[in-house]
């Protein structure tokens, strides 16, 4: 993942004119920065050695000039850099066009729930910690939170927006090209701050199309007998007080939706790697991998948690 | 003869001494704990509050190491969550609540009143209030995250998180307490600086001819005054909402999360110029000795300081850039940010000017200077990037934002306040701090501090935000993470060998005259430790650069009287002598108010009765304060039939 | 060595009134800071109705009449406080400096009381909704600065009675009075605040 988060590698027109103006503000930094340096060592290398004396000098019109200009120079660097920030606070900050593809991002302690929206009930779906969307469409992103505050922040397509209780805001993005985005939790929101994580996967429209279709579609019941012991399982267990898995009677909303839980790459909000392995291990004991975050132990047989895994991956 | 020894006069030695006897009488302290516990001294409690702010230094510097080590490497498990986010948020409070600020007060109210001539501060039991009330609140955070009930909420302690529902127990009452405790320390010392800066000058010392440091000084206390009510309001209205369920910043009963916000930040950013701005002061103080001129361009530097103390106040929403504010508002307080670094650059441009016009003495204290300039300028311009909403909105709480912070701060306050330790250290101690030592503890600490910070830049560009206790390998942040924490070791070893410098001169250093650096302000005219009444005969200016410009012929002041404190207070502009009046003598009171001041902000984190009870004691223990006492003749009023 | 040339002081005056003494500028100064917390009050009041489309919410609005009785008691306290300012400046007449204190002191008391009443009064609690938490507040804060000023009255009625009274007791009289000068000026502010507000003025 590395260098899937970068501020400085844009995928998108934001954070493209992001960069850009960090390039701006980079080369005029580091030039004001080198002449004063510049200056510093002029200074120290040009007194002459020192002598006991003191002396108060009288009026000192070309250092007068000197430090006026340099002044002048900084207001017009300065103003220079504030129509440059101005006019790209005006790109990135303006509405989204009227094509968006809308999601709705709420922050929760610790992971992300993401709504897709459409003007057609049927057409919505709910899910978590991961998101994809077509590559160049505007997507319109909503933002909430359900405690306390969160930061959306992926870095290659945007900078980050708060998610306030109380305050609920709009912002865009769009990826100008397909990969896998990684995005962060930036504001810091409690214990496992550090393991709020998500991934934005930019995908061609036709593969997207595919996800979607996917996502939107309640899973069949289990097809095998082992999978349909595993959905006995999570139904059985405290698992459906917190979460959701359509088409059985699992609904609780403290925790993510599972229903297409094998279609995600990480767990736990980009904590784990969704593997069999992993998910097992984070269902026996999610406080040794995230501790502190809400979900308890669940104790299983091991023929149980063979089951489960089994049901669980079957939820594409 | 030295300038310094030919200001004190000789006529009369015997008459003289016995002078000098009378006063030291009447000026003393105390002997023992007694004299401890009632000091009103403002070089002694000046001293106190130094080795109270330097010890804070050392702790919020370990927490600082810890979580370096912490952080070096991708999912270590040198602390868990819990515990890290208690760290960070006590290292945050330490360093800006127990340090920054008292740092820089504590150099004030040594210097102040030397540099402007007179014997103490404008009210001495007030000096020693606020030290103790700075002390209990250090010794409240400190207690309390040793008993595990550390603040975790960030220095900032944002609501919800800090709020009843999501902040359970006592770690957020600490961290509000904490706070009133520091304000109320910050806003006394504030005030005294005011009333001493205006009323107490020697005679001459007009407002355009104070020495910078004395100007910085009162622009910072000013600031104070109209910026820390700001934070004392947020965190009494949090304490509220914890304790008796007001809904100040709770959404779901018109409460408002973005109100801490506004009404913390609108001190917080003041707050980092409050501790700025002494800084710049003491710059401007080290300068003259190691260039052999005064500073140039005072007219300059004096309107860039109260500049910079003004636009201040207008940047605060440059914290908030990320949450979705109106992008017009939003611009304005970007102007206002680039704005401010118009006035710092005119300092910078002045001190360049001082250092290529002067003969340069490359002793410790040039140094630092020197390394400041460095640092603060990049630190500077890092700001000027986050100044911009749409930067900001990358580089927004993410290590890029620590970087800057750090450049600024050490680079802005703890290498000028680094530099004025070392000058006015033989003033204070009487003996000079070893030169090797000192140079190569600056140049170690200088590098370890780049190391250090310098990767934390790159760090936020490629995304890794703050406050996180550990990362993923995959992120590809652990090479520079490493880089970090390898320049923290080297820039704690330059500390630590600065702090052996100071130790080990303190008894052992080279005597220092009166004036060892050959310096222009007045307080190199005494004595070098002063006599606890500063000046026998309380000295007259008639120019920026005293000890540089005036003759032999230049008066003092006689005629105060010695069997009581007697100081003499000047006008405000011209500083023409204007009246005599008399100062306290030691007390009890500053203590024992303290002591209600603590049982009043500590009990209050555990009943709200406290408050009530607490105030009846305070009002007591103030009773007694200002009780009028007659234990010396006055003038009286005759009753009127 | 030639004596340096001497200024001597010891003919000054021993105190100062106002901005010549360094007590005015500390209590000056803290007027300023706790002007200051009441303008942060102000402004969050100001904030948190921008957020509501009902303000006040519906519960009942503050006690108009009581806190009408200690707006107009504290604006008639004034004047006697003003005369015993006056009458301690070099003139000091001591008879009417006491009674003229007494005077004030007592309208003082009954503002007191009036804003006990007003206290008790409100129809909601502090833990109802933010509007009745900043309310609250701001009410109480006041109210522990007429509580505070009145009790400095009190204080140096004691020792203008009981005596003897000094010229530095003066300088500590005239700032008290200017404390209660402008406690009165907050309770103008906090009245025009929470009453004149047009969402309490209509119903």
């Amino acid at each position: 993942m590395r260098g899937l988060h970068s501020a400085l590698d844009a995928a998108g027109p934001q954070a493209g004119r992001i960069e850009d103006l960090w390039w701006i503000f980079f080369s005029v930094c580091t030039v004001v920065f080198l002449l004063v340096l510049t200056a510093l060592l002029a200074a120290v290398l040009h007194s002459r050695r020192e002598k006991e004396r003191h002396r108060l000098p009288g009026p000192e019109r070309n250092l007068t000039r000197a430090v006026g200009g340099a002044t002048a120079v900084t207001v017009i660097l300065l103003l220079g850099l504030l129509i440059a920030s101005v006019t790209t606070g005006r790109a990135v900050g303006s509405p989204a066009p009227s094509n968006s593809l809308t999601l709705e991002v709420v922050g929760h302690q610790w992971w992300w729930e993401i709504h897709y929206e459409d003007p057609l009930p049927s057409r919505r779906f709910t899910t978590a910690n991961e998101i994809h969307i077509p590559v160049g469409l505007p997507i319109r992103i909503k933002t909430r939170s359900s405690d306390v505050i969160h930061s959306f922040w992926v870095p290659s397509l945007h900078g980050k927006r708060d998610l306030i209780p109380g305050y609920p805001t709009e912002t865009w993005l769009q990826a100008d090209r397909p990969g896998v985005f990684r995005g962060q939790c930036a504001e810091f929101c409690g214990a496992q701050h550090a393991n709020m994580a998500l991934v934005v996967v930019a995908e061609p429209p036709a593969e997207f199309a595919a996800w979607r279709s996917a996502q939107l579609q309640t899973p069949p019941p289990p097809a095998t007998a082992l999978q349909q012991r595993g959905q006995a399982v999570f139904l059985a267990m405290p698992c459906p007080a917190c979460h959701t898995i359509a088409g059985t009677s699992a609904g609780g909303r403290i925790g993510p939706d599972l229903t297409h839980l094998a279609s995600r790459s990480t767990l736990a909000a980009g904590t784990l790697p969704n593997t069999t392995g992993h998910l097992a291990g984070w269902i026996l004991d999610p406080q040794t991998q995230k501790p502190g975050n809400q979900m308890p132990a669940i104790a299983l047989q091991a023929d149980d948690l063979q089951a489960l895994l089994a049901y669980l991956e079957s939820l594409r | 003869m030295s300038v310094a020894e030919r200001y004190e006069p000789n006529a009369g030695a015997e008459a003289d001494a016995e002078e000098a006897r009378r006063l030291r009488e009447t000026w003393k302290s105390r002997s023992g704990l007694i004299g401890f516990l009632t000091e009103t001294n403002h070089k002694k409690i000046a001293a106190r509050y130094l080795v109270t702010a330097f010890v804070f230094f050392i702790l919020g510097g370990l927490e600082a190491f810890v979580m370096r080590l912490q952080l070096a490497r991708p999912e270590a498990h040198v602390v868990g969550p819990d515990l890290y986010n208690q760290i960070f948020t006590v290292h945050g409070s330490t360093m800006m609540f127990l340090f920054g600020v008292p740092v820089m007060e504590a150099v004030g109210i040594y210097l102040v009143p030397l540099m402007i001539g007179t014997r103490n501060m404008a009210f001495p039991r007030l000096n020693a209030y606020s030290w103790y009330v700075y002390l209990i609140g250090g010794l409240l955070l400190y207690g309390a995250f040793f008993l595990n009930t550390g603040p975790d909420a960030g220095w900032f302690c944002y609501v919800p998180l800090a709020g009843p529902e999501y902040g359970p127990g006592k770690r957020v009452d600490v961290w509000a307490q904490l706070v009133t405790f520091t304000e109320l320390a910050g806003l006394a010392a504030a005030v005294n600086q005011v009333a001493t800066i205006l009323k107490m000058r020697a005679p001459g010392m007009s407002l355009s001819r104070m020495p910078l440091f004395v100007w910085a000084t009162l622009v910072a206390s000013v600031m104070t005054i109209f910026a820390m009510p700001a934070v004392m309001a947020a965190s009494s209205l949090l304490a509220l909402d914890r304790l008796v369920a007001t809904h100040f910043f709770n959404p779901a009963e018109g409460g408002d999360a973005l109100l801490w916000q506004h009404l913390f930040w609108f001190f917080g950013h003041p707050e980092v110029y409050i501790i700025f701005i002494p800084a710049l002061g003491m710059v401007s103080a080290i300068l003259p000795a190691f260039t052999r001129r005064p500073v140039f361009g005072y007219n300059a530097m004096v309107l860039s300081i109260v500049a910079t103390g003004f636009i201040g106040f207008g940047l605060w929403v440059h914290h908030m850039f990320a949450t979705g504010l109106p992008q017009l508002g939003q611009s304005f307080f970007t102007a206002a940010s680039m704005m401010i670094a118009i006035p710092s650059g005119v300092q910078i441009f002045c001190w360049l000017a001082t250092l290529w016009s002067g003969r340069l003495r490359f002793a410790p204290p040039l140094l630092y200077v020197l390394g400041f300039v460095f640092i603060f300028v990049l630190g500077g311009l890092t700001g000027v990037m986050v100044a911009s909403v749409p930067l900001d909105f990358q580089l927004h709480d993410t290590f890029f934002v620590v970087a800057h912070f750090h450049y600024v701060l050490i680079g802005g306050a703890v290498f000028p306040l680094l530099g004025a330790i070392y000058f006015w250290f033989p003033k204070m101690t009487g003996r000079r701090m070893f030169d090797r030592l000192g140079k190569w503890s600056f140049w170690i600490t200088f590098v370890g501090f780049n190391l250090t910070f310098f990767p934390m830049h790159q760090l936020g560009l490629q995304g890794m935000p703050r406050r996180i206790y550990t990362y993923r390998a995959e992120t590809g942040w652990g090479d520079l993470n490493l880089l970090a924490t390898a320049g923290a070791v080297i820039l704690a070893l330059g500390l630590l060998l600065y702090l052996i410098n100071v130790l080990s001169s303190w008894r052992g250093g080279a005597l220092a005259g009166n004036d060892p650096w050959g310096a222009e302000g007045l307080e190199w005219s005494t004595t070098s430790p002063p006599p606890i009444y500063n000046y026998q005969h309380l000295p007259t200016v008639s120019g920026r650069a005293p000890l540089w410009e005036q003759g032999d012929d230049q008066p003092v002041v006689v005629g105060l009287r010695t069997d009581r404190r007697e100081f003499l207070a000047t006008r405000l502009i011209d500083a023409e002598p204007d009246h005599r009046d008399t100062l306290p003598d030691d007390a009890w009171a500053p203590l024992a108010t303290a002591i209600a001041t603590a049982v009043t902000f500590i009990g209050v984190i555990f009943t709200p009765w406290a408050l009530p009870a607490g105030m009846i004691l305070t009002t007591i223990a103030l009773v007694g304060w200002f009780w009028p006492k007659r234990d010396r003749p006055r003038d009286w009023m005759e009753e009127q039939p | 060595m030639r004596p340096r040339p001497r200024i001597d002081v010891s003919a000054l005056e021993t105190m100062g009134f106002g901005p010549r003494s360094t007590l005015w500028w500390g209590v000056v100064s803290m007027l300023a800071i706790e002007t200051t917390m009441f303008a942060l009050l102000f402004a969050t009041y100001y904030y948190l109705r921008g957020n509501e489309s009902i303000w006040p919410p519906p519960g009942g609005n503050p006690p108009f009449v009581p806190a009408t009785l200690c707006l107009a008691l504290l604006l008639l306290s004034v004047p006697p406080m003003a005369i015993m300012h006056r009458e301690s400046g070099n003139e000091r007449n001591l008879k009417k400096m006491r009674f003229w204190l007494v005077v004030g002191m007592a309208i003082g008391l009954l503002a007191l009381g009036a804003r006990a009443a007003e206290i008790a009064m409100l129809p909601f609690r502090w833990d109802h909704h933010a509007y009745g938490s900043i309310v609250w507040v701001t009410i109480g804060m006041h109210a522990i600065h007429l509580l505070t000023s009145g009790g400095e009255n009190i204080l140096f009625a004691v020792l203008l009675f009981k005596g003897p009274v000094e010229d530095r007791h003066l300088v500590d009289l005239r700032l008290n009075a200017m404390y209660w000068f402008v406690m009165v000026v907050w309770d103008v502010m906090v009245y025009a605040l929470i009453y004149l507000d047009p969402g309490v003025l209509r119903s």
